[in-house]
């Protein structure tokens, strides 16, 4: 029997003008990250329904609960429009939660078919009263209830549990393309998931300064963006050979000014990369007044050096928080690997904390990085990372 | 590959391999089997243990016991102290035995001390002088009531320094009488003096000596432990080798490490020999060429305290771990310092810091180790390319 899943949407019922749009687009990532399984996704008004062989019901579940623009699902019983058929089914879910040691229940119907025998508060009474027939250790409880017996009347009769929750936000590439710098440090991985969610789809960008920087920081950095991948969908990673434009830098910019023109000049390169393969936007993990390079006073400095948009998702974010977030997504144990980033050698003692934008910009110039950067970013290396559906049983 | 990495491991011997493989294949009973091929096995395994024994100049003084290697040969003493501490007392609680150890150990010492602290004992760490050796007297001054060991290595594995064991065997002994106690025993990491340093436990007044088979062109997961009298192991299982360390015995392994022990021990005074004249061209090479700085700081050629097969030196301003990626990339194998605490999270330098030495230059710092196959063109090349690195590459 296959695995049969029932999939609510949120958000994207909100969008009246462009909803088939959105729809369009959630239906198309379930589709390409069920890719290679033998699947089906159908849209019927309000509700996707995914099924998968038995054997891929754990790699369905997975990209239900990573996928942007789901915000719940749950395994269903999709039954014929007949009052037996609902209760029968209405009691194995009831048996599965009193199973798992579910007692406070309350059963909940929805009727978009008018035609059927029962309305949805009759539907809900009767089903009560059976559960708790077949199951005397059972209570009804409409507040706190531990486990819901579903009931949807629709085109077909589905019948659910309690349903798991999925990501929400907006399906992937709904908001575009986004270029996400990714570090190997806790915050960047984290503001790409969460751009995601944002409908953002993704392409990220690692600047490597090889010797400074190891292989097994770049090494580091795959594995954070294969986690992304898992909730944006696949990623591309372009690594950028870095090692001369930050060593013009170090030997040319005044000591404290090290880290900001470094910062400055990522943005530009990013810019030039984003602006290649169409992005619309970059996506940082800055924080304010985290480190140094991160003032209000030297975000405007740095960012003067693109003219996309700079998608700061973590700005207000406590550190705390951000690293909440990353150990929810499984990219905290990654990045806390000692491989650091951006070498210790290059990073001044005192770094400059408010950046003049005039300033620091005629700095900027005069150290002629430009033909340096160009080439960095021509010699890019590309890392294809397809989306890491996990192996089914 | 040009191989200046002999401290962390050295290229294997095959034609002893060869040989051992061979006799543990033609005698391959169980030593505790009692058929005709157990016996054989058994005496062969002797056999492995008295050629080993006899390298160490021991003689008939205590025992040889075949481990699975030089951490596992550290950690046996150190986890009898735990035994003891936990069965001293009936109310289930721990003693709290004390342990004196240096803050420049390896970490097969260091970290499992600081894991018996962390479930109860005592322990103190002693540090070095600038020069990176231990002053026996400090030793002496750690020793308390209730201390039941001390473990100090014998050749320090990142700068070389060669411990004055039977100074801080005296200073313990010592220190133990003015506080009207019976010595505490001595453990000894010796892993990096075989066909290196003479090391003769025996004479020195300690009570055992850690081993590696690998570091001499031995199999890996090889050790062994030399102990003066019993120990009570926590593992005790079929009660191989004397009891102390339980689990079938390996032949194979214990005889390529008693064959490589006596082909090092045989050539040590030639290897020592060739060893100090390498030094000497790489200490005077690598302040002419690089400008680089030999640690300890001050460390001179020819200095007896010191190790000739280990010299740590200082790039300064240029982290050793970037050298040692390009060096790589150039054909040349090195390390910034013990490889078995370069993966570990923490970056640090202890065993550098330790002497005091400025964060800045023990972050610079890589080590050359040499060993017997090392030659002077393989010296000069690594002076020439460090060099050139280390001008190409310091920002």
């Amino acid at each position: 029997m296959d695995a049969f899943y029932l999939v609510k949407i949120g958000e994207i019922l909100l969008k009246l003008g462009n909803r088939k749009e959105f729809e369009d687009r959630l239906r198309s990532q379930l589709n390409r990250r069920l890719e290679g399984l033998p699947h089906k996704v159908e849209l019927y008004p309000g509700r996707y329904f995914v099924s998968v062989p038995e054997e891929h019901a754990a790699a369905a579940e997975f990209v239900l609960s990573r996928t942007p623009g789901v915000n719940g699902f749950a395994r269903a019983f999709k039954v014929e429009k007949s009052v037996d058929a609902v209760f029968d089914a209405a009691l194995k879910v009831a048996a599965q939660a009193v199973g798992q040691g579910g007692r406070r229940f309350k059963a909940e119907s929805r009727r978009s078919d008018k035609s059927f025998e029962l309305g949805s508060f009759e539907l809900s009474a009767e089903i009560g009263a059976r559960v708790l027939e077949a199951f005397p250790e059972t209570k009804v409880d409409l507040h706190q209830p531990e486990f819901t017996v579903n009931v949807e009347i629709r085109e077909r009769a589905y019948v659910y549990g309690n349903p798991s929750p999925g990501l929400r936000g907006l399906p992937v590439g709904s908001g575009g393309k986004g270029l996400l710098l990714l570090s190997g440090g806790i915050d960047s991985p984290v503001a790409g998931y969460m751009m995601a969610r944002r409908g953002l789809s993704l392409e990220a960008i690692y600047f490597h300064a090889y010797p400074y920087t190891s292989q097994e920081a770049k090494d580091k950095v795959v594995e954070l963006a294969r986690v992304v991948a898992s909730f944006s969908g696949g990623i591309k990673l372009w690594t950028i050979p870095f090692t001369e434009t930050q060593l013009k830098i170090k030997k040319e910019a005044r000591d404290d000014l090290v880290t900001v023109m470094t910062r400055a000049a990522m943005m530009e390169a990013a810019g030039l990369l984003a602006e290649r393969i169409g992005a619309n936007s970059l996506v940082t993990g800055e924080s304010l007044g985290q480190v140094a390079s991160q003032t209000a006073e030297n975000l405007r400095f740095t960012q003067s050096r693109t003219s996309l948009p700079v998608l700061r998702p973590l700005i207000g974010i406590d550190k705390e928080e951000t690293i909440a977030m990353a150990k929810k997504i499984g990219s905290c144990e990654i990045s806390i690997l000692p491989y650091e980033d951006c070498c210790v050698v290059f990073s001044p003692e005192h770094p400059l904390l408010r950046a003049k934008l005039e300033r620091e910009t005629e700095a900027y110039e005069k150290l002629g990085l430009r033909e340096a950067i160009a080439k960095a970013v021509t010699e890019a290396e590309l890392i294809a990372i397809p989306y890491p559906l996990p192996p089914s049983d | 590959m040009i191989y200046l990495d002999w401290a962390s491991t050295s290229p294997p011997d095959l034609s002893l391999l060869d040989e051992a493989a061979r006799i543990a294949g033609q005698a391959y009973g169980n030593p505790s089997s009692r058929h005709r091929l157990g016996h054989e096995a058994k005496e062969k395994l002797d056999e492995a243990r008295h050629r080993f024994a006899a390298q160490l100049g021991a003689g008939k003084t205590g025992r040889v016991v075949f481990t699975g290697g030089g951490s596992e040969a550290d950690a046996l003493p150190l986890l009898a102290v735990l035994r003891q501490a936990l069965s001293s007392r009936r109310d289930g609680s721990i003693k709290r035995l004390h342990i004196v150890t240096t803050e420049i150990e390896h970490a097969a010492v260091y970290e499992e001390v600081l894991l018996l602290k962390s479930l109860g004992l005592e322990a103190s760490f002693v540090r070095p002088e600038s020069d990176g050796i231990i002053d026996p007297e400090k030793i002496g001054a750690a020793i308390g009531r209730d201390t039941a060991l001390v473990a100090v290595m014998a050749v320090n594995n990142e700068t070389g320094a060669v411990q004055d064991l039977a100074g801080i065997a005296g200073a313990v002994a010592g220190a133990a009488k003015a506080l009207g106690r019976p010595a505490p025993r001595i453990h000894v990491d010796a892993v990096q003096t075989l066909g290196k340093v003479e090391f003769r436990p025996a004479e020195l007044g300690i009570d055992t000596a850690a081993f590696s088979a690998h570091k001499l062109g031995g199999p890996r997961a090889c050790g062994a432990l030399w102990i003066r009298a019993a120990l009570e192991p926590l593992a005790v299982g079929g009660g191989q080798e004397g009891g102390i360390r339980p689990g079938t015995e390996s032949l194979q392994s214990a005889w390529a490490f008693s064959r490589a022990a006596e082909q090092a021990a045989g050539a040590l005074e030639d290897n020592r020999r060739r060893a100090r004249a390498l030094e000497a061209r790489l200490i005077e090479g690598l302040i002419s060429g690089a400008g680089a700085i030999p640690l300890p700081l001050g460390r001179k050629a020819g200095d007896e305290r010191y190790s000739p097969f280990i010299l740590s030196a200082a790039f300064p301003g240029l982290s050793g771990e970037v050298l040692v990626r390009a060096l790589s990339d150039e054909g040349l194998a090195l390390s910034t310092g013990s490889a078995c605490s370069s993966n570990l999270r923490k970056k640090g330098r202890r065993v550098l810091a330790a002497m005091g030495l400025d964060e800045g230059l023990a972050f610079s710092s890589l080590r050359i180790s040499t060993g017997p196959a090392t030659t002077e063109s393989e010296i000069d090349s690594f002076l020439e390319t460090s060099a050139a690195l280390y001008r190409r590459l310091r920002p």
